[in-house]
């Protein structure tokens, strides 16, 4: 196979499966950063959002969010963090970068999750005597994460998009072979580079989909009970 | 502020390439994404909905350079960052030019269809103008991502906004890396309120005063 001109010569060469800079490596290095910016940015933006969702407190801050975060170039915002935190901080500033780009459809979509439930459901729970805790853990929140995971897809395309940039800042993750392939001029490894991230954003994009329809499908009515 | 003025002239250029690289795919984009609203049958949504929004998925750097083994572009320049973007705009206008055309009422359709209009007629003069208002949201939408995203282009040898967070971060000056990042949100607002304006105008029966008999 390594025959194979300039393609197999690339992936039978040392160091392009192991070592520091190997594509495994790159590879959990990459998962690891955006799995871990998207639990951080979720354990605050789902909370946040369902709470301004249910009071109607600070809705004007989600919109207002909404509209800039679509605005803000995500690589001068990684970019602005690790040089102002310091270079030897480096990990945490991509991390909390990553985070703050996934905060705002996080937020909305928990947001606009709970504020579209027709309000006499709402208020038919509360006549049923439940307490606010139950409301949003058994009406709110059940009703809310169709609108919930679509918020999260955003943000996990919003993440990944950026964490490929995080060699740029010293970093690796799957976005190394196509820096140091551009830099060195080695478009084989380029190529090869963005191929994997393709079919992994796709496969993740791909997942989360299928995870919101079938969030959607369990709040449909079971057939046999919509006619008596 | 100092670093700004200092080099307003410089960044003004930038931001001249990144205008220049972003103003087609914004424009054409929605073009194509209207035209593929009304061509593409009912039954064949979901399986483009799929294509679409895998597409839209992709880190863009990642599709900058995966292009040129596609269709035999150069690797370094603006062609790939232009037809990436193009490719943003189609697939996230896509769903929100079908929703504006879904949303026009049957009846006013029937209705001018019984006025004798032709298909041609019925398209120019009723549909088009009465999804004006869904078609420009998804067009602010589309604008402000790809201003966003043309900076990504920088890494592939761009000389756009995106410039100055390269250029800041390898000369340690958060100043410039501050400065590309307000004056990209900057031009973003600007096209924004821009489209806003373009949408009112376009539809001056929504502000028009109802005199209530």
């Amino acid at each position: 196979m390594c025959d194979f001109g300039e393609l197999g010569a690339w992936l039978c060469a040392e160091g392009t499966w192991t070592g520091q800079y190997g594509l495994g490596n790159l590879l959990v290095e990459h998962l690891l950063l955006s799995v871990v910016a998207l639990l951080v940015a979720a354990l605050i933006a789902i909370p946040l959002g369902i709470y301004i969702g249910h009071t109607g407190r600070g809705s004007f801050l989600v919109i207002g969010l909404g509209s800039l975060s679509r605005a803000i170039p995500t690589m001068g915002l990684l970019f602005a963090l690790v040089l102002l935190l310091g270079v030897q901080f480096r990990e945490l500033s991509v991390v909390l970068a990553l985070a703050l780009i996934a905060l705002p459809p996080l937020i909305a979509g928990a947001y606009s999750g709970v504020t579209t439930i027709a309000p006499g459901i709402r208020d038919s729970a509360t006549a049923q005597g439940m307490t606010t805790w139950q409301l949003v853990r058994h009406v709110e929140l059940p009703l809310a994460s169709p609108s919930l995971i679509g918020g999260f897809r955003i943000a996990f395309i919003q993440v990944v998009s950026t964490v490929v940039l995080a060699p740029l800042v010293g970093l690796g993750g799957l976005g190394f072979g196509i820096i140091q392939g551009l830099a060195l001029r080695n478009f084989v490894q380029v190529t090869v580079s963005a191929v994997v991230i393709i079919v992994i954003t796709i496969a993740g994009e791909q997942l989360i989909g299928l995870g919101q329809r079938r969030a959607e499908a369990r709040l449909v009515a079971p057939k046999r009970l919509e006619k008596p | 502020m100092d670093w700004f003025i200092a080099n307003a002239s410089f960044i003004g250029g930038l931001a001249a390439t990144h205008l220049s690289i972003s103003v087609g795919p914004i424009i054409v984009g929605a073009l194509l994404a209207i035209l593929l609203a009304r061509v593409i049958p009912r039954r064949f949504v979901n399986p483009t909905r799929t294509v679409l929004g895998a597409i839209y998925a992709i880190p863009s750097l990642a599709l900058f350079v995966a292009l040129p083994a596609l269709i035999g572009t150069s690797y370094i320049g603006p062609t790939n960052v232009v037809i990436a973007l193009t490719l943003y705009v189609i697939t996230s206008m896509y769903f929100s030019a079908r929703d504006a055309f879904g949303q026009v009422p049957l009846a006013t359709m029937t209705t001018s269809r019984a006025l004798g209009m032709n298909s041609r007629q019925l398209f120019v003069h009723v549909e088009l103008p009465l999804a004006v208002p869904g078609l420009i949201a998804g067009l602010r939408v589309a604008s402000a991502s790809t201003i966003s995203i043309a900076t990504i282009g920088a890494v592939v040898g761009v000389r756009d906004l995106g410039y100055l967070f390269l250029d800041g971060f390898q000369r340690k000056i958060p100043e410039e890396i501050i400065s590309g990042i307000v004056a990209v949100c900057v031009i973003a607002l600007a096209l924004d309120a821009g489209l806003w304006l373009i949408g009112r105008l376009m539809t001056p029966w929504r502000n028009a005063r109802v005199n209530r008999v």
